[in-house]
């Protein structure tokens, strides 16, 4: 793609628009594409291609949208999360308005990961995830590339990588992919080598310097972590609601606390040191800050002051009111008028 | 991690050296083999795939009933994504009243700001070069041979142009280019149009009608091509020298690994071995030197150009202004001077006619001291 301009200014509401999609289909807790499209079209989310963009900023934009949306389709994410990518996917590819279809690029090394999602989905017989992977790959929505973005070496932007959002995120399988069945396999050969040489060297193999059933051990502790996880999510929304029952009780205390130091500071005040000139004036306290909202916040000027009287003579005598007239014509102007020959200067730039 | 042995560490699959910057070194060939041999053909072919084959093979894998599977394209099926209200026509040109989508927030503004706009500049030229990228997109050759076969691979290559002045710091100038794997280097380097290519050499005052006969390209043909620690040269002609010859001695005497050397003709892409997204250098002339990215590498698919005979592609290239002449500011400057009486400044652009006009009477004699070389302008490629 030419330029990364339009990928920095479109991307972050771009990913909050996704994580709320996702969100909402988290909460469903199902896989099932008629929730997904129940949640779409809530959101309305094919609109998200609709506003005339200018020239070839509708192309790059349908690549961001499918760069960004591929992310949620690979791990660290959850399997739900995962299949919402892939809904994503097939919903954005399909809805998109660039012409020809904008493809979805999938890298050679997120292959394996793909695969094996989809035997995942296969052997838990969801339908529905497996034919759209079907259907997408028999449309030609695919490219088969190396990198799942095209690298121009903008080593001086700093590069943005992909927050992974945390509520998305899938269980940590740290314990599992340490102590798989293959290495514990492989400790188990290397125990009973060990055993062999040792009683075939020595006389006495009563001296034993490892563990002898290390192995069976530790299969039986990450099983025991698979069910301490197991009960602590189960046991998750009781500990939630006893959890939000304490941070409940905290923040009464907390509202307690508040609104008696909001007292206190009414009282003495964020008085503003008048000027010895002044001192007959004295600011006036602003009484009218309501609850127990704002503490630091210094009391607003609520009272307006009176025009002066340098002010007064002008709005009475000169009449302000064609100070906002544009001259059109210069010819018109006085000479001494110098603001008409000066441009307008537009009064605000647009700030995406 | 003992089991650390067991893991495929294929070194064909293109991994990031630096996240989101570049890759590792990899070999193009092996990385496309290793992608056919994951892949049906019939995933990669240019083909539709028959909706009653791809059905029946579904229903057989997964073992359901064939009213399941009507029920199921039915839920899948694309419509389910429009909303509700299908009887009025969608202007897509407009965002929606009360968008709820932070994109659509952002582009009301925009699209608000630009209402209140009293001129839309839309540069004609810019629109056009927009196009440039989908002009090609899914020709189909009218000789059979032509055609790019299925599982060809495709890179995207983005030439810079030489910048030296400090106003290209923000703004990268370059040509984008698609070819073909079975490519070689040459055909590279003969899609690469640079205006020091098309430079002449030599003082013409005295003689403004001659035509030069030669142009820098006809002159010096020496180029080379520099990947991963190999020097590609161009030795198709008896008159290229090597001109990393130099280079390679040079780094013999530092601490530099040692240099290889190979023949641009006779490397294709397929044999190449780099990382994408990693500048390279091509340098021809002597000392113009380009940097070269390869930015992507892909299989071919139903929607490219098909026709073999239209690549090298180019896809993007950069405008530049073209600088006119100093008299009329209408026709393209071709003559510079230098050391002129007549012109208001040195160096002076000039026009084929200006500069007749001004410098040569009716008989075509010269009139006052004065230094003329042809120009030719950087955005000739335009």
């Amino acid at each position: 793609m030419p330029n990364g301009k339009a990928k920095d200014r479109f991307l972050k509401p771009l990913v909050a628009d996704y994580e709320e999609l996702l969100g909402r289909f988290q909460q469903t807790e199902s896989v099932r594409f008629e929730e997904f499209t129940a949640i779409w079209r809530n959101m309305g989310f094919s609109s998200v291609f609709y506003g005339s963009l200018a020239g070839n900023e509708m192309r790059e934009f349908c690549h961001l949208t499918l760069t960004m949306a591929f992310n949620y389709f690979l791990p660290p994410y959850s399997f739900q999360i995962r299949v919402g990518g892939l809904y994503l996917l097939y919903g954005l590819y399909h809805t998109q308005l660039a012409s020809p279809k904008e493809k979805i690029r999938i890298a050679l090394k997120d292959w394996e990961q793909i695969q094996k999602f989809y035997q995942d989905s296969v052997n838990s017989q969801h339908y529905d995830a497996v034919y759209i992977i079907r259907k997408l790959i028999a449309e030609n929505a695919v490219l088969y590339t190396a990198m799942p973005q095209m690298l121009t070496f903008r080593v001086k932007k700093k590069p943005q990588h992909h927050k992974v959002c945390e509520e998305f995120r899938d269980r940590p399988e740290r314990v599992k992919d340490l102590i798989s069945t293959d290495m514990l396999q492989e400790v188990a050969n290397i125990q009973g080598h060990h055993e062999r040489l040792k009683a075939s060297v020595l006389e006495r193999s009563s001296i034993a310097v490892t563990q002898q059933d290390l192995p069976a051990r530790l299969h039986s502790c990450v099983l025991e972590f698979l069910h301490w996880q197991d009960r602590h999510e189960n046991h998750g929304d009781a500990d939630h609601l006893v959890y939000a029952e304490e941070k409940a009780q905290q923040v009464e205390s907390s509202n307690r606390a508040q609104l008696l130091a909001s007292i206190k500071t009414k009282s003495y005040g964020c008085l503003a040191e008048a000027s010895k000139s002044r001192r007959h004036r004295q600011v006036e306290m602003d009484t009218s800050i309501s609850g127990t909202g704002y503490i630091k916040e210094a009391p607003k000027y609520h009272k307006s002051r009176a025009p002066s009287l340098k002010a007064r003579t002008n709005k009475n005598l000169c009449g302000e009111g064609d100070e906002q007239k544009i001259q059109y014509w210069l010819l018109s102007a006085a000479e001494e008028d110098k603001t008409a020959l000066k441009r307008q200067k537009r009064k605000h730039s647009f700030r995406w | 991690m003992a089991a650390g042995s067991s893991s495929n560490v294929n070194e064909n699959i293109p991994v990031f050296e630096y996240k989101d910057i570049n890759t590792k070194p990899f070999h193009v060939g092996s990385f496309r083999t290793a992608w056919l041999e994951k892949l049906k053909p019939i995933d990669y072919s240019y083909e539709d795939k028959y909706e009653e084959n791809e059905d029946a093979d579904f229903a057989k894998e997964m073992g359901i009933a064939p009213e399941t599977l009507d029920e199921l394209k039915a839920i899948c099926s694309v419509d389910t994504l429009r909303g509700q209200a299908e009887d009025e026509p969608l202007d897509t040109n407009v965002v929606p009243p009360d968008p709820t989508l932070q994109t659509l927030i952002q582009r009301k503004k925009k699209q608000d700001y630009k209402g209140t706009l009293r001129i839309d500049k839309i540069s004609r030229v810019d629109h056009y070069q927009d196009e440039l990228e989908s002009l090609a997109v899914g020709k189909r050759p009218e000789d059979p041979a032509d055609l790019v076969p299925e599982g060809e691979i495709i890179l995207s290559i983005n030439v810079l142009y030489p910048a030296i002045f400090e106003r290209f710091r923000y703004v990268r100038p370059h040509m984008t280019l698609q070819m073909l794997g079975s490519h070689s280097l040459v055909d590279l380097r003969d899609a690469i149009c640079c205006i020091s290519d098309l430079q002449v050499f030599g003082e013409f005052s005295n003689t403004p009608d001659m035509a030069p006969d030669f142009i820098s390209k006809d002159h010096f043909k020496s180029a080379f091509f520099y990947f991963e620690g190999v020097f590609y040269n161009d030795m198709r002609h008896p008159e290229c020298q090597d001109m990393s010859e130099t280079t390679i001695e040079w780094a013999k005497t530092r601490d530099f690994p040692t240099f290889h050397k190979a023949k641009m003709e006779d490397t294709r892409f397929y044999d190449l071995k780099v990382k994408v997204g990693y500048p390279y250098l091509f340098c021809h002339q002597g000392d113009c030197e380009h940097v070269v990215i390869i930015t992507d590498i892909r299989l071919a698919h139903k929607d490219d150009c098909l026709d073999r005979k239209l690549y090298p592609l180019l896809t993007h290239k950069h405008r530049v202004m073209t600088r006119k002449c100093a008299v009329c500011h209408v026709y393209i400057g071709r003559w510079l001077t230098t050391n002129d009486p007549f012109a208001p400044n040195d160096p002076c652009l000039f026009c084929e006619r200006c500069f007749h006009m001004l410098h040569y009477d009716e008989k075509g004699n010269k009139l006052g001291q004065f230094l003329a070389y042809p120009y030719v302008d950087p955005g000739a490629f335009n």
